[in-house]
């Protein structure tokens, strides 16, 4: 029964937004690792969207898509290179290759996937009221 | 007079008269609003993504049908439609017409206006009942 | 008021009794039943009945079906459920108090000296 309007697309949106939220963390947790179980230091990932069709262009009101994370992928750009021949992992030359994390868009990327993740649960409280009202007609 | 018909027609004055009908094909086009402001905010950042939104001909459509005095025959053909909203403007490079808070403002007015129509609808049927026994609630 | 000039006793103002039964319905906006529906003739009565069971069947098939449509997860239009059980359950009442209304003036006539 789905007796909240739109609760299916919200709930794969917010779904969504935690996996960016997610790979977010992760990116800002790893900003200074620079050896990973693969060798090499540590490279951003990303998250992508693409829309999944809840519902057809048949049923009640028409065509809706909701969205869901089509992949996560790396960024395989390199990262800055920085001087310091006391770190474990300098090469020869004292060359120390720093994951390509920028801080300060991983905190854009955060706030942007936190804004939008509250506009989504305050979209399903929205319809949860409207649902209770509706409940209510004639009593 | 057709006596079998007055048995149809006694709780029809109610239950189509135009402001019963009207609110009832409004309440659909709120509901059918919700969700598509649910999928323009569950797409904010999906790339390329158009906003949509019900079709404008749908109030028009009603506007005419009240005009032409047959609203509570022809109303049950008109139904609210989703359509991608021509109107909006792409801010962003890859296309996305979505601003948030357009949409939650959308969703405000939206939900004002459909706790409007189920107090409509919640009044014309209570008044029946009372009308009929004689007992509020 | 002495019956004396009024042709037929029954309908002179001496008898409240037999004027009850030409209003055993509830007032309701846009009703025309005014006193021509044969208030002396079952059949018009029992005409009347007979549509008002349609109605009231008609208005509880459709709840059936859109209720039944929202339980099965095939629609998620709770209003139109919530709507049409309310339109049945008003169309139900009503049919319950004429019958009720009914029952109470055929009683209230068998009870009449003649």
């Amino acid at each position: 029964m789905n007796l909240i309007s739109g609760i299916d697309i919200t709930a794969s949106a917010l779904a969504a937004q935690k996996t960016r939220l997610d790979i977010v963390a992760q990116n800002i947790a790893n900003a200074q690792t620079t050896r990973t179980a693969s060798g090499g230091p540590y490279q951003r990932q990303v998250v992508s969207f693409e829309t999944e069709l809840i519902r057809s262009q048949g049923s009640a009101g028409g065509a809706l898509q909701s969205v869901r994370v089509a992949q996560v992928s790396t960024d395989r750009s390199p990262g800055q290179q920085v001087y310091n021949p006391q770190h474990p992992d300098a090469t020869a030359d004292g060359l120390v290759t720093m994951p390509n994390v920028n801080l300060s868009q991983e905190m854009v990327d955060l706030i942007t996937a936190s804004r939008t993740y509250e506009a989504n649960l305050s979209v399903a409280k929205n319809a949860r009221m409207m649902a209770t009202r509706t409940l209510e007609i004639g009593k | 007079m057709n006596v079998a018909l007055v048995g149809h027609t006694m709780v029809d004055p109610i239950f189509q008269s135009d402001n019963y009908v009207l609110a009832r094909k409004l309440l659909d086009a709120a509901v059918v609003r919700q969700e598509a402001i649910a999928a323009n905010i569950a797409n904010a950042e999906t790339p390329g993504y158009r906003r949509v939104d019900v079709a404008p001909d749908f109030a028009e459509q009603l506007k005419a049908r009240l005009a032409a005095g047959d609203l509570s025959t022809e109303s049950a053909a008109i139904k609210p439609r989703l359509i991608e909203d021509a109107s909006a403007r792409s801010l962003r490079p890859d296309g996305n017409s979505v601003e948030i808070e357009h949409e939650l403002l959308a969703m405000n007015r939206n939900s004002v206006e459909h706790e409007y129509l189920t107090e409509i609808i919640s009044q014309n049927i209570k008044q029946l009942k009372m009308a009929i026994t004689g007992r509020t609630g | 008021m002495s019956p004396i000039g009024s042709i037929n006793p029954l309908f002179s103002a001496g008898a409240p009794a037999l004027n009850k039964i030409d209003a055993p319905l509830p007032k309701l906006p846009g009703l025309h039943l005014g006193g021509t529906a044969a208030p002396t003739t079952p059949d018009g009565f029992g005409r009347m009945l007979d549509g008002l069971v349609a109605t009231v069947d008609a208005k509880q098939s459709e709840a059936k079906g859109l209720t039944q449509r929202v339980l099965l997860g095939d629609s998620d239009q709770l209003h139109q459920s919530v709507i049409a059980m309310q339109e049945a359950s008003v169309s139900f009442s009503l049919m319950v108090e004429v019958r009720n209304k009914l029952i109470e003036s055929y009683q209230e006539l068998m009870r009449m000296q003649v």
